[in-house]
């Protein structure tokens, strides 16, 4: 088998480094070791589904953490499975010729679409433009056409950035605009490359899109809360917390509860796989997890660094924390409550008899 | 002089409710504000000291009565006695919304007329019924966050909140509702006790009222 894969694929990927990747994906999809010789087989089989990539509204940050994942061979290994067909990031056709490569496979293949970056839907979508159409446009003509998609990192699943209150472009994520396709989210700010990689090789093994949770996440990623799963749980059992950054329980590794970690809010998969192949991930270097798997996590997940949101008062202008304006509304119940008491006792005394003797 | 008669009012299920809710309600504030915003640090590693945990544990021990004292309420909401089922406290009668008015203008000092009433006057029965609404809320929150990897809590957690932090802010904020109501639920008890010789309080421990005979 493993002469096979050297036949089909780029030779710069050696067997050992292609078996990790595809060891790792399996890992990371909680799958059998029985199963890694299948997802090998799948992997390196001269097909390679053709993919469409799509960038829209973003900062390419997916992209880039995946081509510059420290474990080159990962990178390397998503590149080599899929035949990439369209990616304005990678690709080498420009101009006319990215069009034309662009609508050959649309009109004349299967594929897989990958979308990344929201897609702005006011004043006719005009916030986003690639060649000459919008970003909605585009969309509408490439999705009914793929045989799934997938949208990676938070802007193409929910918005991500952008669908920040008061959203002025109107971004929308891939599933509020495309309903009758399958749809594999894939949030993260960026994603870890692995529930990417995963996700393609669970679809070229098996044929069909993995398990998902009511977000359209895939369980194996996305199934369980950071903050089940953390190194530093412990600390939060046994009550040792950072008061604030760069104190002596921040330096001892305590759990960051207290400076607003969102890792009881937040599912993924950060705390098994980490990230760069170098076990890191946002707690383990010690700042908060953010919860930027989560929809519309700008306006939900903010104050980082703080547990709650605040309560923002509409009409107003009043933004406060939820527990003071909690004590002050309690306040004023107990004052209402005193108030009520005196008036009822100053008429008791004014007229001086109760009406029941 | 007026007579007084002892009249049942109460069931032993009513009055278990009432303990249950009373009681899960002071706890779970107390230990959710510690889950919230933990006021011990420690620094001292490898004891048998959880307190965290322990909140936690009280915290979910206590939902669980919340939740429990929940299904009675909706249990003697349907099938209780003439004061406990909801239609007793649902301004849709004549009596009862004449009640409802001659009992704000009671509260406010307008009016001294205090209507016979066995069971809740109806303002206090709305109260209790949005409380009730705020609880589910609460529950449904509750067990969202607790198990959020179980499909059933997921989908409705999902479809009512759209993530865990929403939730949890809700859940948060709708604790203030429960301080808020206990503080003037208890205070027009006490107001009620002296102004009507009725045996308010010990009802919720006897079961009984005193009515004018």
């Amino acid at each position: 088998m493993a002469d096979t894969v050297n036949t089909h694929l780029d030779p710069q990927l050696n067997r050992r480094g292609f078996l990790k990747g595809v060891t790792m994906a399996a890992a990371a999809l909680g799958l059998s070791e029985a199963m890694i010789p299948k997802m090998v087989e799948a992997a390196a089989s001269g097909e390679r589904p053709r993919v469409i990539w799509l960038h829209f509204q973003e900062c390419t940050g997916c992209t880039e953490s995946l081509l510059r994942s420290s474990h080159p061979d990962l990178a390397r290994l998503i590149l080599d499975i899929i035949s990439l067909d369209y990616h304005e990031t990678v690709m080498a056709a420009a101009g006319h010729q990215a069009e034309h490569n662009l609508h050959e496979t649309v009109n004349n293949h299967p594929f897989l679409l990958v979308v990344e970056g929201a897609i702005p839907t006011k004043d006719n979508g005009i916030h986003c433009m690639i060649a000459g159409k919008t970003a909605m446009e585009i969309l509408a003509e490439v999705a009914p056409k793929a045989s799934a998609i997938i949208a990676i990192g938070t802007c193409a699943t929910f918005g991500g950035v952008q669908a920040a209150a008061p959203n002025p472009t109107g971004a929308v994520g891939v599933w509020d605009l495309v309903k009758d396709k399958p749809i594999v989210n894939i949030p993260g700010c960026p994603p870890n490359p692995v529930s990417f990689l995963g996700t393609i090789l669970h679809y070229l093994t098996f044929n069909r899109l993995p398990l998902m949770d009511k977000l359209n996440r895939p369980l194996f990623a996305y199934g369980r809360r950071i903050h089940d799963h953390c190194e530093r749980r412990a600390h939060f059992d046994e009550g040792r917390f950072v008061e604030q950054f760069g104190d002596e329980a921040h330096q001892m590794g305590y759990c960051l509860y207290k400076v607003g970690c969102k890792g009881p809010e937040t599912f993924s998969n950060c705390p098994a796989v980490r990230f760069n192949g170098v076990e890191v991930w946002p707690v383990s270097v010690g700042h908060g997890c953010i919860g930027c798997t989560e929809p519309n996590f700008w306006d939900t997940m903010t104050p980082f660094y703080d547990r709650l949101p605040q309560v923002k008062i509409p009409g107003t202008g009043i933004v406060e924390d939820a527990d003071n304006i909690g004590k002050k509304v309690l306040g004023v119940t107990a004052a209402a409550i005193g108030v009520h008491a005196a008036v009822g006792i100053g008429k008791g005394l004014i007229k001086g008899k109760s009406s029941h003797e | 002089m007026a007579t007084y008669e002892k009249k049942k009012c109460w069931s032993v299920l009513f009055r278990l409710f009432h303990w249950m809710y009373a009681l899960s309600i002071v706890t779970l504030c107390i230990t959710g504000f510690y889950i919230n915003g933990p006021w011990t640090n420690t620094m001292i590693e490898g004891s048998a000291s959880f307190p965290m945990a322990f909140a936690r544990f009280i915290y979910f021990t206590a939902g669980y009565v919340f939740a429990g004292a929940i299904i009675i309420r909706t249990f003697l909401y349907i099938f209780g006695n003439k004061q406990e089922r909801v239609w007793d406290i649902l301004p849709i009668t004549p009596r009862n919304i004449k009640n409802l008015f001659s009992t704000i203008l009671r509260y406010a000092y307008i009016s001294e007329n205090h209507e016979v009433r066995l069971g809740h006057n109806v303002l206090a029965g709305l109260t209790y019924l949005f409380t009730f609404v705020v609880a589910i809320f609460m529950i449904i929150s509750g067990f969202f966050m607790l198990f959020p990897e179980v499909a059933t809590w997921q989908g409705i957690g999902t479809a009512v909140f759209g993530n865990q932090q929403w939730g949890r802010y809700l859940h948060h904020l709708l604790m203030w509702w429960f301080m808020m109501f206990a503080l003037i639920h208890v205070y027009l008890c006490i107001w009620n006790d002296v102004k009507e010789p009725e045996g308010i309080i010990s009802s919720i421990f006897t079961g009984d009222k005193f009515l004018h005979k």
